[in-house]
């Protein structure tokens, strides 16, 4: 036997506890899940299966709905990330210059992130209320007209954002503080001694240094954009009517409301692949950053 | 001759099997110790049904166990259950919408014999439709657990202030709240939110349309589905601006809890009517059928509740049902909680017409056409579109017509899928 199979056998036998775990939690039903999209499973249909072949691809392709909910996932993902990553930087830097009272601040800036999603949605629904929400009642109080925020495509999108970051954003300031305390002070002592301003410090120091993590917290931002969910369904259920439906909301739909598993399915099947090429970028910028 | 070996063998096969046979008799052992397992869906109704578990425990010695689900995921574990056979349920709660794909599957049993066999039941206490009701290819598939047809809802104090009546018509029923809103309130208020499907689909039977014809060919694009959908959208300007994100349960509190002329809305709300933290108009409710339109239609909700096929102890299921919806109770069940089971006893009884002035409502004349959820299997993937395009048009990102044309095309694909029988 050669050495080398020698040495991998226990390796084999110590891992193949967590083999099994990703067996029965992830490849499993990755592996059914996939197999079903290529069926034709209703959960209201007592009918066995039938081999469909690419049908619920096509489809999926077909329906207006598929581009319309990807494009709504994709918008809300960039405004998001507009809004997170600077607002997540700007509090970061804030933070590593440790002026007083910046641990208490971190604290409550942090509180966020401990609520769950589905009561903080709540909570906002009733805040964004036309009629009784508070924060129609502060824009009436200096003299601005009430705005049906969940009742529009655009400040439905806006109000689902500005929920999402403020708890998303103690996520992004976090990374980058911890970013930030791993530079090294003689390289801004360096830079100070060659007269460079705040500004240049920021560009040729801070931000080269802090790239990697930042790539990780983009690719982190855009995974959790694509399974944006509870927030969402609290805030809107996608409405009105499907103008902010994201793509894994619709699948939602398709599988749950429709009970069309299969077509779900091959939804589910479809955001894989979109994501895909997100994870393999993510796998680089760790790796970077290691 | 047997030899002691052979013997000892068949003893022990003999055992073997009588140990087999003992564990595989858990359905006969359940049913003569006569335990049932109830699925219900949290409602005022669910909660009332509860209460009357120890009574008949008590007087029937049968065990009943409650699951309960809520109803955004209960059909779904319904139809995995019934699918499966597993026969987990013996009673079963649930939506009317659900009764067509319960019947195609086959998934509930006929209560037919057990209903002409039951005094303590009497289905001649109903009304026809209320006897139809869970009726499917000519089968009673389930009972009516509740009885709510949308109607009126009006401020009594501010009618009065304002010399109206409550509306016989639709462009009353639109007067009405116009008066209402020039004098300071809100006109009234139906939902434009997630379930405007309900509200759009009744004003479209009331103009006198149909979602699709016999055939299962959508007909959204009729005329009198456009002059529906415009009359919504002529209501939205008589609504409190938060009707366009409520949904019906919001539209009731905020009827009860704002300062709102009307609204339009099922007969099962009115426990909220009795609920004082809801209700900040106490004594000031009151209720009137629904306008009508070119058509007298009543659009008649309601929950169904009946016996699984794969149930394991039926007739224990029958005599749960028969106990906590016969007549003998019917009294105590309305003053547990529910919504109001429309039983003509009930619904013309002097004493609870004077606490529930609203069951005046549950007594459907026959000149009104019935309608109920469309009773087919891809109805929700139906109303999610009908949702999309109606608010397109409240909107104002569509016109009515383009709108419901897009939505007809939309449709046919959609109907195309419904099974034929």
């Amino acid at each position: 036997m050669p050495k080398s199979m020698k040495l991998t056998r226990p390796i084999g036998q110590f891992t193949i506890g967590a083999w099994l775990l990703l067996a029965v939690t992830v490849l499993i039903p990755i592996f059914y899940g996939i197999y079903i999209s290529f069926l034709d499973i209703k959960l209201s249909s007592f009918l066995p299966p039938q081999f469909v072949g690419l049908d619920n691809y096509v489809a999926a392709f077909k329906a207006p709905e598929t581009w319309s909910t990807l494009k709504i996932t994709l918008a809300m993902m960039i405004l998001g990330m507009l809004v997170q990553i600077p607002l997540g930087m700007a509090l970061a830097l804030a933070l590593h210059r440790n002026l007083k009272g910046s641990k208490i601040f971190s604290s409550i800036l942090i509180t966020p992130m401990l609520l769950t999603p589905v009561a903080v949605g709540l909570t906002f629904r009733f805040m964004f209320d036309t009629d009784l929400g508070i924060i129609n009642w502060v824009l009436e109080s200096i003299g601005i007209e009430k705005i049906n925020w969940l009742g529009q495509q655009t400040t439905g999108i806006l109000a689902i954002i500005l929920v999402d970051s403020w708890q998303s954003v103690p996520f992004v300031m976090l990374l980058l503080v911890a970013a930030l305390g791993s530079i090294s002070p003689q390289l801004y002592e360096a830079a100070s001694i060659d007269g460079a301003t705040a500004r240049q410090t920021f560009w040729m120091i801070t931000l080269p240094l802090i790239t990697p993590t930042l790539l990780v917290v983009v690719m982190i931002k855009i995974m959790d954009f694509l399974k944006l969910f509870d927030t969402l369904f609290m805030l809107t259920r996608g409405g009105p009517g499907n103008e902010t439906t994201t793509l894994g909301l619709w699948t939602y739909k398709t599988g749950f409301i429709f009970l069309e598993f299969s077509r779900a399915a091959a939804l589910g099947v479809l955001i894989m692949i979109i994501t895909a090429p997100v994870y393999f970028l993510w796998r680089r910028s760790t790796k970077e950053v290691r | 001759m047997l030899n002691s070996k052979t013997i000892r063998r068949f003893a022990g096969l003999a055992s073997l099997s009588l140990l087999l046979a003992a564990c595989s008799s858990g359905g006969t052992d359940s049913e003569a110790s006569g335990e049932i397992n109830i699925f219900l869906i949290p409602s005022p109704s669910s909660t009332s049904i509860q209460s009357f578990i120890p009574a008949f425990e008590e007087e029937t010695g049968i065990k009943v166990n409650v699951s309960e689900t809520p109803y955004g995921e209960a059909h779904q574990k319904q139809l995995l259950s019934y699918q499966q056979k597993a026969g987990a349920y013996d009673v079963a709660q649930f939506d009317n919408s659900f009764l067509k794909p319960y019947c195609q599957a086959q998934a509930m049993m006929p209560l037919d014999a057990y209903l002409s066999d039951s005094t303590e039941y009497d289905l001649a206490d109903f009304g026809q439709s209320q006897q139809d009701y869970g009726k499917c290819n000519g089968e009673t598939l389930g009972l009516t657990l509740s009885t709510e047809p949308m109607i009126q809802w009006y401020r009594t104090d501010i009618y009065k202030e304002l010399g109206l009546k409550p509306a016989t018509t639709w462009d009353e029923y639109y007067n009405n709240a116009m008066k209402v809103q020039a004098a300071g309130h809100g006109g009234q208020i139906i939902g434009f939110g997630p379930n405007v499907s309900w509200w759009w689909m009744t004003m479209v039977w009331s103009f006198g349309g149909q979602l699709y014809d016999d055939a299962l060919n959508p007909t959204v694009d009729s005329k009198e589905a456009i002059d529906a959908t415009n009359f919504l959208k002529k209501l939205m300007t008589v609504s409190p601006k938060g009707a366009a994100t409520a949904n019906s349960d919001e539209v009731t509190s905020k009827f009860l809890g704002e300062d709102i002329g009307a609204m339009i809305n099922y007969s099962g709300y009115y426990g909220s009517v009795l609920d004082k933290t809801i209700n900040k108009n106490e004594g000031k409710i009151g209720t009137a059928p629904m306008p009508m339109g070119s058509v007298d239609i009543t659009h008649l909700a309601g929950w169904n509740i009946g016996i699984p096929k794969d149930a394991k102890n039926p007739n224990a299921a029958w005599k749960f049902l028969e106990y906590v919806l016969g007549k003998t109770n019917a009294k105590a069940y309305l003053e547990s909680g529910a919504a109001a089971i429309g039983r003509r006893s009930i619904t013309t009884d002097a004493d609870l017409l004077a606490k529930f002035p609203y069951l005046a409502q549950l007594e459907i004349p026959s000149s009104s056409r019935i309608e109920r959820y469309p009773q087919i299997a891809v109805w929700p993937e139906f109303e999610v579109a009908a949702i999309d395009a109606v608010t397109q048009v409240l909107n104002g990102k569509s016109d009515s017509k383009k709108a419901l044309t897009a939505l007809n095309e939309k449709l046919k694909p959609i109907l195309a899928k419904e099974p034929k029988k």
